[in-house]
């Protein structure tokens, strides 16, 4: 195991030590669960991260069709996924809470970042449906590069331009002013840990998928 | 020190305050708390805290059922490889038996 990987899990544990006893300013309704920053919105930092390395693999691949880049850009979708399954179901628990509903369709963010993941779900299925790897490369390759530039209209353009219970709609960004500055000393590490985590895990997906291939080849040199 | 320590006190309490200004009408929140089922009203105990602990605890076990997840698929790989190298063992044991060479 290479050393920034322990890095990681050090820096996590801190990171969840730290977020659960900073003291937090007191905002009604948000409460304690303002602390959920530090847990809810790395998820969707992380998933732009993990989608956006999907896509410049995609692109690499359509500039030289190597299969090795394919497979990369399978596994950061995965991953991105991952996360962004996680940003949601985290974000109905928290919006049971403060919104008092575990889902709304009065808020564009929440129902657009659902768009998005089943944008991304759609490449996996897509991904399925072929046999032959180059083929199956090639077109879930152009998909990603179509999938991907969703994602600024999809959460940050469209939201903005409409009323929202998120903070930070109607064209302000969410992080401005309006975050208490003590949830920035955990939420910009929570961020870097959690993208740090989510290369963790594409790095073992990639090399599981890399012995996978592997494997195979070997089995139809030998059978031919 | 104290006047100071005010200051940034204060200086929070509004950067607070222009959330819940801006938003707090249309958060319900916790409103018809007395009429939910025991569990809620648990998760909405203490000021919110078990809320972080829900999300803490769906973060962990999305990552972790994806860790076993790929567990099992690395073990049927190893299974496989396992599998692929007894056969070509047994091929390369069957290749030197003479009735094989009889036949071919």
């Amino acid at each position: 195991m290479k050393p920034w990987k322990y890095a990681v899990a050090i820096w996590m544990t801190l990171v969840i030590i730290g977020g659960f006893l900073i003291e937090i300013p007191e905002i009604p309704i948000l409460l304690e669960s303002a602390r959920n920053l530090f847990l809810h919105v790395p998820m969707w930092f992380t998933m732009f991260v993990t989608f956006g390395m999907g896509l410049v693999y995609s692109i690499r691949y359509l500039n030289c069709e190597r299969l090795e880049l394919d497979r990369k850009a399978a596994a950061a979708t995965q991953v991105g996924l991952l996360f962004g399954v996680c940003g949601l179901l985290t974000g109905s628990l928290w919006a049971r809470f403060t919104w008092g509903t575990w889902w709304t369709f009065a808020e564009p963010k929440m129902n657009l970042a659902a768009l998005a993941m089943l944008i991304y779900v759609a490449y996996l299925v897509l991904r399925t449906a072929f046999d032959d790897p180059e083929q199956r490369a090639k077109l879930a390759a152009v998909y990603n590069v179509f999938a991907a530039t969703t994602i600024p209209f999809l959460l940050y353009i469209i939201p903005r331009q409409m009323a929202s219970l998120h903070p930070g709609a109607e064209g302000n960004p969410a992080f401005s002013e309006i975050t208490a500055p003590e949830l920035r000393y955990i939420f910009y590490p929570a961020v870097v840990g959690f993208i740090g985590l989510a290369i963790w895990l594409f790095d073992v997906l990639d090399r599981y998928k890399k012995v996978q291939q592997q494997l195979k080849q070997r089995t139809i040199y030998e059978n031919s | 020190m104290r006047i100071a320590d005010l200051q940034e006190k204060i200086d929070t309490t509004t950067a607070a305050d222009t959330l819940t200004e801006s938003y707090s009408q249309q958060w319900e929140a916790m409103s018809q708390l007395d009429q939910a089922g025991p569990v809620m009203q648990f998760m909405a105990s203490n000021d919110l805290i078990f809320v972080v602990l829900g999300v803490s605890l769906i973060i962990w076990l999305v990552l972790i059922g994806f860790l076993i997840r790929l567990d099992k698929k690395v073990s049927s790989l190893e299974q496989q490889l396992e599998n692929t190298e007894s056969e070509n063992r047994q091929s390369k044991e069957t290749m030197y038996t003479p009735q094989e060479n009889e036949l071919e």
